[in-house]
């Protein structure tokens, strides 16, 4: 058997039947009233912890600490939300809502499916890789070009060596395909994990 | 492996995750150690230096103190949106002042921009602000190889400087040390590479510290200024 016949296989969505796979394991995941909810509030945990975690000391020194009132400490928070303050562009601040939906949404397929179905070695691992992508690149999509150049030149790449067209927003489309990804490996898994029983009616 | 294992082995992968793209995406906020809150503005590790940098208003009670880098988009935004909001509502009515440290960190062509500004403020201070928006009105346009030419243009078709001048000195480096007094300054104070990078004094004391093209509402609360 050659090497290569024997590494795993990486499935992509590249047939309109994948898509149709994934919207349908999201429905029929979102159609629990439980794991709608949890897609929600993993959706706003996680938009939360984009945006907080760009501002740490002062969410830490005024809305955690500090002297200001509950009014003043609500306006601080809050104005760190794309569309409620100016930290974010309309396009950073779609791109950001987009990951924090898919983020939850992620979230709760995949603790549908262990909860559901249990899971393998295989699918385990491509769900974790997803996930820990997913959480590296939207962890990141807040944070614009200089943080990004920031990330970079921690292992090693000279930032008057960069170009970024995108000024910053090629971590957000990145963690859209990473977690995209996720969700279609998880939707192809709990296909895979139900053969004779799937899940979705397809 | 079982499930259970699994589980917490995704669990731990997740938590790492999140861990790594949370301190990634702090930049420099958590570079270091925190500067204590209410430390004097005197003692603050990023005022080194502060009565020669360009300023609006009066140091010695509120201050809004940004690290800024003209080739930064979100820097452009914060001087669109915000600090017109900040000179209206905190310069203008006596309560506080605005200091900008240039702080070249994003794109390549923000440094020969800085030793410009550098060069220019030296000469005359409102020529300085006016090259200062003019980097981030048209910041799109400006790269390594044009932006020092372009520079030269501006201050000679539109102020009293020398635009020549400004960049003889910018290409020969005679104002390395004050741009070398900003970057420390922002290091010092754990600025880290993220700009716009706003430290905020009340009444002469150290508050906090906001990331990212803030709104106005973020700074007047947090200074208690409306």
């Amino acid at each position: 058997m050659s090497v290569a016949s024997r590494l795993p296989t990486i499935r992509l969505p590249t047939e309109t039947d994948d898509w149709r796979l994934m919207a349908r394991t999201a429905r029929l995941v979102l159609s629990v009233p439980a794991y709608a909810v949890l897609a929600v509030v993993a959706s706003l945990t996680a938009l939360t912890l984009f945006v907080v975690s760009l501002n740490v000391p002062l969410v830490l020194d005024l809305v955690v600490g500090g002297s200001l009132s509950l009014a003043g400490r609500v306006t601080i928070l809050t104005e760190l939300y794309p569309f409620v303050g100016s930290s974010f562009g309309a396009g950073q601040g779609l791109l950001l809502l987009l990951v924090a939906a898919l983020t939850g949404l992620n979230v709760s397929m995949a603790i549908y499916h262990f909860r559901e179905h249990g899971v393998s070695l295989q699918q385990g691992g491509t769900s974790a890789l997803g996930v820990l992508f997913g959480t590296l690149g939207a962890g990141c999509a807040a944070c614009g070009s200089a943080v990004l150049l920031g990330l970079l030149s921690l292992v090693g790449v000279s930032t008057s060596l960069l170009f970024l067209p995108l000024d910053g927003l090629e971590f957000a489309l990145l963690a859209l395909v990473v977690i995209t990804l996720s969700i279609y490996w998880l939707a192809d898994g709990m296909r895979g994990g139900m053969i004779g029983g799937c899940p979705v009616d397809l | 492996m079982n499930r259970r294992t699994f589980l917490r082995s995704a669990g731990a992968t997740g938590l790492s995750a999140g861990l790594v793209a949370t301190a990634g995406c702090l930049g420099g906020a958590l570079g270091g150690e925190s500067t204590p809150s209410g430390t004097p503005f005197a003692d603050h590790p990023a005022t080194a230096g502060i009565e020669d940098q360009p300023r609006k208003g009066e140091l010695g009670g509120n201050v809004v103190l940004a690290f800024e880098d003209p080739s930064c988009p979100r820097c452009r935004t914060f001087e669109r949106q915000t600090v017109p909001d900040i000179e209206e509502n905190l310069v203008a009515t006596g309560q506080g002042a605005y200091v900008v440290r240039t702080y070249p960190v994003v794109y390549p062509w923000g440094e020969p921009a800085v030793h410009a500004l550098e060069a220019t403020y030296d000469r005359d201070s409102d020529a300085f602000w006016s090259l200062f928006a003019h980097y981030f009105d048209e910041q799109s346009s400006f790269e390594t190889d044009n932006v020092l030419d372009r520079t030269a243009e501006f201050l000679n078709g539109e102020t009293d400087v020398d635009g020549d001048a400004v960049v003889a000195d910018a290409e020969s480096g005679a104002y390395d040390a004050a741009v070398q007094t900003d970057l420390d300054a922002g290091m010092n104070a754990d600025v880290g590479r993220t700009t716009p990078t706003v430290l905020l004094f009340r009444d002469g004391r150290y508050v906090t510290r906001a990331s990212g093209s803030v709104s106005y509402d973020v700074i007047g609360t947090a200074l208690g200024v409306e």
